[in-house]
């Protein structure tokens, strides 16, 4: 996969500002959670996507399709996690100093 | 740190323009990546021996679909593919080309076209034989019909190449490499060919054999046409060598003493066996008659013509089968001349004068043998004698003055003699022929040169 970084580095970058952009607002945020066994529902999930890429049983296309999601999801959550700690970081200072 | 956690609740909503994006970057990339890992693998396959390969690709997975030539060429090709960067898997459908038993190679020659067919070890090989069967037959077409598989025996590229140099030497036929032997039929291009290829064959490469040739040639063709009334002899054909042909042309000379040799003979190998005796004595043959052609092709010998005489007819027929060498054949239509007119002793003296000042009766040297080369004049001597059937007539043998008088007192009786009896042979009856001996002394020319003295050797007609 990282051998066709050129192809998709671009889309990458896209996905991180998507998670950036979600965990920004995530902090001031006041719509409802995901709850406890919808996240287990989404980790299950990604578990089971992230062994079927590795197992390599997702045959021409589609298998493609699968890692290049999992690669943009992976930079999708390193967004959302540098987003929602640098609010947090913002927020925390502005309230110190108010 | 635990507000990361706390907020990490809120970070679904994004998921579903990642989605999109998603959606949208599987749409746009997947046909550059496809295309990408295609050339790349493709690159791979490099210098790998392989034909009918076709690379497909669908999102990381290359399928190798290409005919191998060997195990091992199979396997590190599938290798080199599964080695390049980027590529997930590789679905092999590679399969080795078929190995055939007897491994047959064929080139056949027809008006149009050559077509190569049978079978080839490599692409490689293949393209060889192509560009050699190009190289010999500029602007011939040819048609490729090898397939490749496995199985040639070793060294059969040069054994075929060699073959296929060969082809252009046929007219039309067919070469056939089997395994290990080559078999051979058709015709030869031209006199010659034939040898040509069987010398060529024998740098076959070790271990392979010609199993049959059975190549024709064109017929080895010699002609001669006596034509009395332009007095010419024409010889148009073929003769083995130079050597052969001065030879050929200096006899046709002696026996044809009358006519202008008019010679159109080429030089050209492939001639058959005994051809130079036969032709001498088919020449011989010719030399009899008034009027007549030969014709030599291969071993067979068609003479026609007409005889001066009826004996001479019979002479040429039973003469010709037997001196010519074995194997050959004779068709001889010969029919006989009308005799000539009457005339009396004094026409028939000028007339052996005429003859015999063009040339004179050669016998064998010191010897009472008379030289193949003089029958046709001693026709013409007989055919003249028996138009004056009143008259008698003297044959009168001279010798030189070389050597001992009374030796050649009785080598030149023994030659007029030997005349004589020629003579008789051919119906002249015995009482009006005497014949005499004179030895050197009755010289016509100076006995102190060689032209003298073969002036002063010879045989006169003497009319009483």
């Amino acid at each position: 996969m990282m051998a066709l970084f050129d192809f998709y580095w671009g889309w990458l970058v896209g996905a991180l500002l998507i998670g950036f952009g979600s965990g920004w607002i995530s902090v001031v945020h006041r719509g409802p959670d995901l709850s406890r066994n919808g996240a287990l529902g989404v980790g299950g999930i990604v578990a089971v996507l992230i062994g079927l890429s590795l197992a390599r049983l997702v045959p021409g296309e589609p298998g493609f399709w699968l890692d290049l999601l999992l690669v943009m999801f992976a930079a999708y959550l390193i967004g959302c996690a540098v987003g929602s700690w640098l609010r947090y970081w913002v927020v925390s200072r502005q309230m110190r100093r108010s | 740190m635990r507000g990361l956690y706390s907020s990490s609740g809120k970070w679904w909503p994004g998921v579903i323009p990642l989605l999109i994006l998603w959606i949208v970057a599987a749409w746009n990339i997947t046909p550059q990546v496809e295309s990408e890992l295609a050339a790349r693998a493709d690159a791979a396959l490099g210098t790998s021996v392989l034909d009918k390969t076709r690379i497909a690709a669908a999102g990381r997975d290359i399928t190798l679909t290409a005919d191998a030539f060997s195990e091992q060429g199979r396997s590190s090709a599938v290798a080199a593919v599964e080695a390049v960067p980027g590529i997930r898997l590789v679905r092999d459908r590679t399969r080795l080309v078929p190995e055939v038993s007897p491994y047959v190679f064929t080139i056949q020659r027809d008006v149009v076209r050559v077509t190569l067919s049978g079978s080839a070890p490599l692409p490689a090989s293949k393209a060889r034989l192509i560009d050699a069967a190009r190289a010999v037959l500029k602007g011939v077409d040819i048609s490729d019909r090898i397939v490749l598989a496995r199985g040639a025996p070793q060294r059969f590229d040069a054994a075929a190449v060699l073959l296929v140099d060969q082809i252009g030497r046929l007219k039309e036929g067919k070469i056939t490499l089997t395994d290990n032997a080559v078999s051979l039929s058709g015709m030869a291009r031209e006199l010659g060919g034939r040898e040509a290829i069987a010398a060529a064959l024998r740098n076959l490469p070790e271990g392979y054999g010609v199993a049959e040739n059975v190549v024709e040639a064109p017929p080895y063709v010699f002609q001669a046409v006596k034509d009395p009334v332009a007095s010419t002899l024409t010889l148009t054909g073929y003769v083995p060598d130079n050597a052969a042909h001065a030879a050929l042309v200096e006899a046709a000379g002696r026996k044809f003493f009358s006519e202008k040799v008019v010679d159109h003979l080429g030089a050209s190998i492939g001639a058959p066996q005994g051809f130079s005796d036969a032709v001498a004595t088919a020449l011989g043959a010719l030399s009899r008659l008034s009027t007549g052609t030969l014709v030599v092709s291969d071993r067979s010998v068609h003479l026609t013509g007409d005889a001066l005489f009826d004996a001479a007819a019979n002479q040429i027929r039973g003469g010709l089968n037997k001196e010519l060498p074995q194997g050959w054949t004779v068709k001889a239509d010969i029919s006989v001349k009308p005799a000539g007119s009457p005339v009396d002793g004094t026409v028939c003296q000028q007339l052996f004068n005429e003859l015999l000042a063009k040339t004179t009766v050669r016998f064998d040297s010191a010897s009472a043998t008379i030289d193949k080369d003089s029958v046709g004049l001693l026709d013409r001597l007989a055919q003249t004698a028996m138009r004056c059937p009143n008259t008698s007539i003297e044959v009168a043998g001279h010798t030189d003055a070389d050597g001992d008088e009374a030796r050649n007192q009785a080598l030149s009786e023994r030659r007029a003699k030997a005349v004589v009896d020629e003579m008789i042979k051919d119906g002249l009856p015995p009482e009006r022929l005497q014949a005499y001996g004179y030895g050197s002394k009755i010289p016509l020319a100076s006995n102190d040169t060689e032209a003298g003295k073969a002036k002063n050797r010879r045989i006169d007609f003497v009319v009483r």
